[in-house]
C-alpha cells in the first residue's frame, strides 16, 4: 500500500469523556424493543479508542440496531449508551461531525460521479468548499482516482463499496460506523477492504464494524459475538477461539496408528483439559490450557513412549467453527 | 460565523446535487419544455373560436308539403351552426339516422300547425340528439332555442309585411274618407245638416273599412312591440290610436240637431277629422316604410369588449397551460425527492450527519426552484416569442407570480413526498392533485360556474392563484393582485412549516 492513510479528527478536550480517552463508546443494559419484538437486549461493551471493534453475528441478529442506537437514529427502550461521552439521541451537529457513518446498503447517487458523490458527502459534512485535495486524497486511498469522473451507477460493487468508505471519511471522523461494509463482496475484494480498516485504525481511527462473515473476525481487535438480539461475549479474536474450545487446540499427528490406550495414556495427562478428538487414526486434536508451554511436554511424553511424532503444533480453529461452538454453548448455557 | 458557513454549505449540498441529476437527463429536460409548447401550439392548430355544426335532418308530416318547402327554405338560412341534412317524413329513419351517428339532430316539425296556433296551443318542434356529454346537450337545447326563437320572428315578420301591404292597399277609402269629411264640413258650414249627417255615416263606413283592412295586423303588430318592451307610441300603436280618435271625434258629430241655430262648432270639428285623417295618410305612410325586420326586433345586441385585445382559445389558455405545468412539474419533483432519499437509504445517513431537517428542505426547496425557474423560463419564452401569445403586463410581475406559484407548488409536492411511502404513491398522489388543479383551478371551467359555498375549493389550489394573476397580467396588464399573491404566499408558507414540522419528526431520533 502506498496510499496516504488520511487521519482521522484529533479529540475534542472539550468533552468531558476524553478524560477517559481509552473508552469511545460504551452501552451498559442497551434494550431496543419494536412493538412486540425485542430486536437487542441487554447489551453491555466498551469500544476502545484507536481499536477495530467488530460486531459478528447472522442476519437478523441486531447489528445494524445497535449501529443505530449508537448512532442516535433509535433511541433505547431501556439502558444507556454513550458515544464520545455523549447520549446519542442528544447529539448536537458538532457531536455528529465527529461521527462517520457508513450504511448497509450503497446509499450514494447513481447519476453522479465519483467525484460529485464525494462533493455532496462534503457539503453535507459542512467541509470547507477548499476541499479538493482532501477528496483527491481519499480517492488516492480507496484507489478510485482513476475512475474520479465515472457515474456512480458504472462502478463496480467493490468500487461502490470504496467511495462509500471515501465518502464516509470525508470530515475526517474519529469514530466511524461501518455497518456490514463487506456485505455481498467477494474475499478479494473484502481482505482488501479490511486492509484499508487496519490502515485506518493505523491512523488513529476507531472502527465499529458489523460483519456477518465470522472470519472477518481475525482482523478485529474486539469482537462481540451477536445471536438473536444479545451480545454472548465480547473478547480478542483469540480469546474468543479460547473461549470456545475451553483453552488453545493442539494438532498431533504420529507415523504409525494410535492404539486406544495410547488415547486413552494423552487424556489422563494433566495439561490435557478436554477429551481428546480423534481426526483420523493417526492424528489426534489437543485442547490445552496454553500451547506453546504445553507442546514440549507432549513431546516428552511421546519420547517416554517409543511414539514417533511425524507433526506437532498449534491449531486455529476456523472462526465458523467458533461461533457454532460458542452459540451452541449459550444455547446450553443461556447468557446470564 | 462558522456556523452560518457550514449552515451554507450544507444547505448548498443538495443544489449542486438535484442540478447534476435532473441536467444530467437531457431527453426528461427537452420534453419539460417542447412537451407544453408543442401541446399549446398543436391546441391552436386544433381548436377554433368557432360554435360546433349540427347537422340536422327534418322530419315534416308527408300532407304538409307546403311545410316540407317552407322547412328547406328556413334550415337552409337559419344560422351556420345548421347543416342541413335532409327532410324526411319518416321520423324511424331519421332517428334511425341518429343513432348511428349520421346525423346530429334531428328536428320533428308537428303537423297541422295552423289549426293548432287557432287552438292557442303552441306547436312544438321535437329536437332530437344522441349527446351524453351535459356541456353538449346545454348547446343543443340553446341551439334549438335559438333557432325556434328564430323561426317565430320571421314569422311574425311575415306577418308585419302583410299588414304594411295592407297599409297600401287602404289608399282609396283613405281617399273616400278624407272627401267625405270635406263634405262633412262643408254642409255644416252651408248649415245643411241633413246632408252633413248623411256624409258622416259615409264617413264612419270608410273608417271602418279602413279599420277592417289593417286594424288586425296593426293590432297584433302593437301587441308584439309592446311585448317586446316598446313604448305605447309605437308606430301600429300610434295609427291605431289615430283611427280611434277618428272614430270617436265622427261619433260626437252625431248628436247635433237640426234646429240648431248655427253648426260653426260641427263644422270647426269637421276640419279637426280632416286634418286627423291626413296625419293618419302620413302614419300610413310612414308606417309602410319601416323596415319588417325592425318592427318585430326593434332591438338587437351587439357584446363590444373594452379589452385591447381579442384572444384565441390557445391564446387564452396558455397562461393556464404554464401554470398547470409548472406546478405539476415541481409538485412531481418534490414528490419523488424525499421518498427516494427514504427509500435508498440516504435518509438515515442524513439523520447521523450535522444537516438538519430545515436545512435539508431548504436545500431542495432552492434546488427545484432553480430547475423550475429554468423551466419556466424556457417555456415563457417559447410561448411569447414563437406561438406569439400576447404579454402586455410587467415581466418582473410574471416572474413573481410564477416564483410565489413554484414555492407553493413545492410545498404540495414536499408533503407528498413525506407523507408517501413509495415512489408509485408519490406519483399517484401528484397526478391526483394535477386532476384537481384542472377542474378546480378555473383552467377551463370558469370558477364563476361553480357552486359559490364549494369555491373555496378551488382557492386551496396555488394554480387557481397562479391562473387568475398571470391572466390579468399578461393580457390586461394589471399589477399584481395582493390579496391573491397574499394567499398564494400563504399556501406556500404553511406548506413549507408542515413539511419542515413532518421532516423534523421523521430525522429525529425514534
Amino acid at each position: 500500500m502506498t496510499q496516504r492513510i488520511p487521519e482521522a479528527q484529533a479529540p475534542d478536550p472539550q468533552v468531558s469523556s476524553y478524560q477517559q480517552p481509552e473508552i469511545i463508546a460504551w452501552a451498559q443494559n442497551l434494550t431496543k424493543i419494536f412493538g412486540e419484538k425485542v430486536a437487542v437486549e441487554g447489551l453491555t461493551f466498551d469500544v476502545p479508542r484507536g481499536a477495530i471493534f467488530g460486531l459478528i453475528g447472522p442476519s437478523g441478529c441486531g447489528k445494524t440496531t445497535t449501529v443505530r442506537l449508537l448512532t442516535g437514529i433509535y433511541e433505547p427502550t431501556s439502558g444507556t449508551a454513550k458515544v464520545m461521552g455523549r447520549v446519542p439521541s442528544q447529539f448536537s451537529k458538532r457531536d455528529r461531525e465527529r461521527l462517520g457513518y457508513l450504511t448497509q446498503s450503497f446509499i450514494f447517487y447513481p447519476d453522479l460521479t465519483v467525484w460529485e458523490n464525494m462533493n455532496f458527502a462534503a457539503s453535507l459534512y459542512g467541509v470547507s468548499f477548499r476541499r479538493s485535495k482532501r477528496l483527491k486524497n481519499l480517492l488516492e486511498f480507496v484507489e478510485l482516482s482513476e475512475e474520479k469522473n465515472k457515474l456512480a451507477r458504472n462502478l463496480s460493487g467493490g468500487m461502490q463499496r470504496r467511495l462509500a468508505l471515501a465518502a464516509t471519511l470525508i470530515h475526517k471522523p474519529e469514530l466511524l460506523f461501518l455497518d456490514e461494509p463487506t456485505a455481498g463482496i467477494d474475499p478479494i475484494l473484502r481482505r482488501k477492504i479490511w486492509d484499508y480498516f487496519e490502515e485506518l485504525r493505523a491512523g488513529g481511527y476507531t472502527l465499529l464494524v458489523t460483519t456477518q462473515y465470522v472470519g472477518e473476525a481475525a482482523y478485529c481487535d474486539l469482537v462481540g459475538v451477536m445471536a438473536q438480539g444479545r451480545l454472548l461475549l465480547v473478547d480478542t479474536p483469540e480469546g474468543l477461539r479460547h473461549r470456545a474450545y475451553g483453552g488453545d487446540v493442539i494438532d498431533l499427528r504420529m507415523y504409525t496408528p494410535m492404539t486406544y490406550e495410547v488415547r486413552q495414556s494423552i487424556d489422563s495427562l494433566p495439561f490435557i483439559i478436554a477429551p481428546s478428538i480423534q481426526v483420523d487414526n493417526r492424528e489426534l486434536r489437543l485442547v490445552v490450557d496454553e500451547a506453546n508451554t504445553t507442546i514440549p511436554k507432549v513431546m516428552e511424553w511421546a519420547r517416554d513412549r517409543n511414539l514417533e511424532v511425524e507433526s506437532i503444533g498449534e491449531y486455529l480453529p476456523p472462526f465458523d467453527d467458533v461461533f457454532v461452538k460458542l452459540v451452541r454453548q449459550e444455547e446450553r448455557e443461556p447468557y446470564a | 460565523m462558522r456556523r452560518f458557513g457550514a449552515f451554507i454549505i450544507r444547505t448548498s449540498s443538495f443544489i449542486m446535487k438535484e442540478l447534476r441529476e435532473i441536467l444530467r437527463q437531457t431527453r426528461l429536460m427537452l420534453a419539460l419544455v417542447l412537451g407544453p409548447f408543442l401541446i399549446l401550439l398543436l391546441f391552436g392548430l386544433g381548436f377554433r373560436n368557432e360554435a360546433r355544426v349540427l347537422r340536422t335532418m327534418f322530419v315534416v308530416p308527408k300532407e304538409d308539403q307546403s311545410v316540407r318547402e317552407q322547412v328547406q327554405t328556413y334550415a337552409t338560412t337559419l344560422g351556420p351552426q345548421l347543416d342541413f341534412r335532409g327532410v324526411t317524413d319518416n321520423e324511424g329513419d331519421a332517428l334511425a339516422l341518429l343513432s348511428t351517428g349520421a346525423v346530429d339532430a334531428v328536428a320533428v316539425i308537428p303537423g297541422d300547425v295552423e289549426n293548432k296556433i287557432r287552438n292557442s296551443e303552441q306547436p312544438v318542434v321535437h329536437l332530437y340528439h344522441r349527446e351524453i356529454d351535459p356541456f353538449q346537450v346545454s348547446y343543443i337545447e340553446y341551439v334549438a332555442q335559438i333557432y325556434v326563437d328564430e323561426l317565430n320572428r320571421r314569422v311574425l315578420r311575415s306577418m308585419a309585411e302583410e299588414g304594411q301591404q295592407s297599409a297600401g292597399d287602404v289608399q282609396d277609402e283613405l281617399q273616400a274618407a278624407r272627401a267625405s269629411a270635406r263634405a262633412m264640413r262643408e254642409a255644416f258650414e252651408r248649415g245643411d245638416q241633413q246632408e252633413a249627417q248623411r256624409e258622416r255615416t259615409q264617413l264612419n263606413s270608410s273608417m271602418d273599412s279602413l279599420t277592417l283592412s289593417v286594424g288586425t295586423s296593426l293590432g297584433v303588430l302593437a301587441g308584439v312591440q309592446q311585448a317586446y318592451g316598446t313604448s305605447d307610441e309605437s308606430a301600429a300603436g300610434q295609427i291605431l290610436s289615430s283611427i280611434e280618435q277618428i272614430r270617436m271625434r265622427n261619433e260626437e258629430l252625431g248628436n247635433s240637431s237640426s234646429d240648431q241655430g248655427s253648426y260653426n262648432e260641427e263644422a270647426q270639428q269637421s276640419a279637426e277629422i280632416e286634418q286627423d285623417l291626413e296625419q293618419l295618410e302620413e302614419q300610413l305612410q310612414d308606417f309602410r316604410q319601416i323596415d319588417p325586420q325592425v318592427l318585430v326586433s326593434p332591438f338587437t345586441s351587439k357584446a363590444v369588449s373594452i379589452s385591447s385585445t381579442e384572444l384565441t382559445s390557445s391564446e387564452f389558455f396558455s397562461p393556464g397551460v404554464i401554470v398547470l405545468l409548472l406546478q405539476h412539474l415541481l409538485t412531481t419533483f418534490a414528490a419523488l425527492s424525499i421518498v427516494r432519499e427514504r427509500l435508498s437509504g440516504t435518509m438515515e445517513l442524513f439523520r447521523v450527519a450535522p444537516i438538519s431537517a430545515f436545512e435539508t428542505l431548504l436545500g431542495k426547496y432552492l434546488s427545484y426552484f432553480f430547475i423550475g425557474a429554468m423551466l419556466a423560463a424556457a417555456i415563457s419564452a417559447l410561448v411569447v416569442l414563437v406561438l406569439r401569445v400576447p404579454m402586455f403586463g410587467s415581466w418582473a410581475n410574471f416572474a413573481a407570480v410564477l416564483a410565489a406559484l413554484m414555492f407553493a407548488a413545492l410545498g404540495i409536492g414536499f408533503l407528498i413526498s413525506l407523507l408517501s411511502e413509495t415512489t408509485s404513491q408519490a406519483v399517484q398522489y401528484a397526478m391526483l392533485v394535477l386532476l384537481f388543479s384542472i377542474f378546480f383551478s378555473g383552467f377551463f371551467l370558469d370558477l364563476r360556474l361553480m357552486w359559490e359555498n364549494l369555491r373555496f375549493v378551488a382557492w386551496m389550489i396555488p394554480a387557481t392563484y397562479g391562473l387568475q394573476m398571470l391572466q390579468e397580467i399578461m393580457f390586461r396588464a394589471n399589477p399584481i393582485n395582493p390579496l391573491l399573491m397574499g394567499g398564494l404566499l400563504g399556501i406556500g408558507l404553511l406548506l413549507f412549516l408542515l413539511s419542515w414540522a413532518i421532516l423534523r419528526r421523521q430525522m429525529r431520533t425514534r
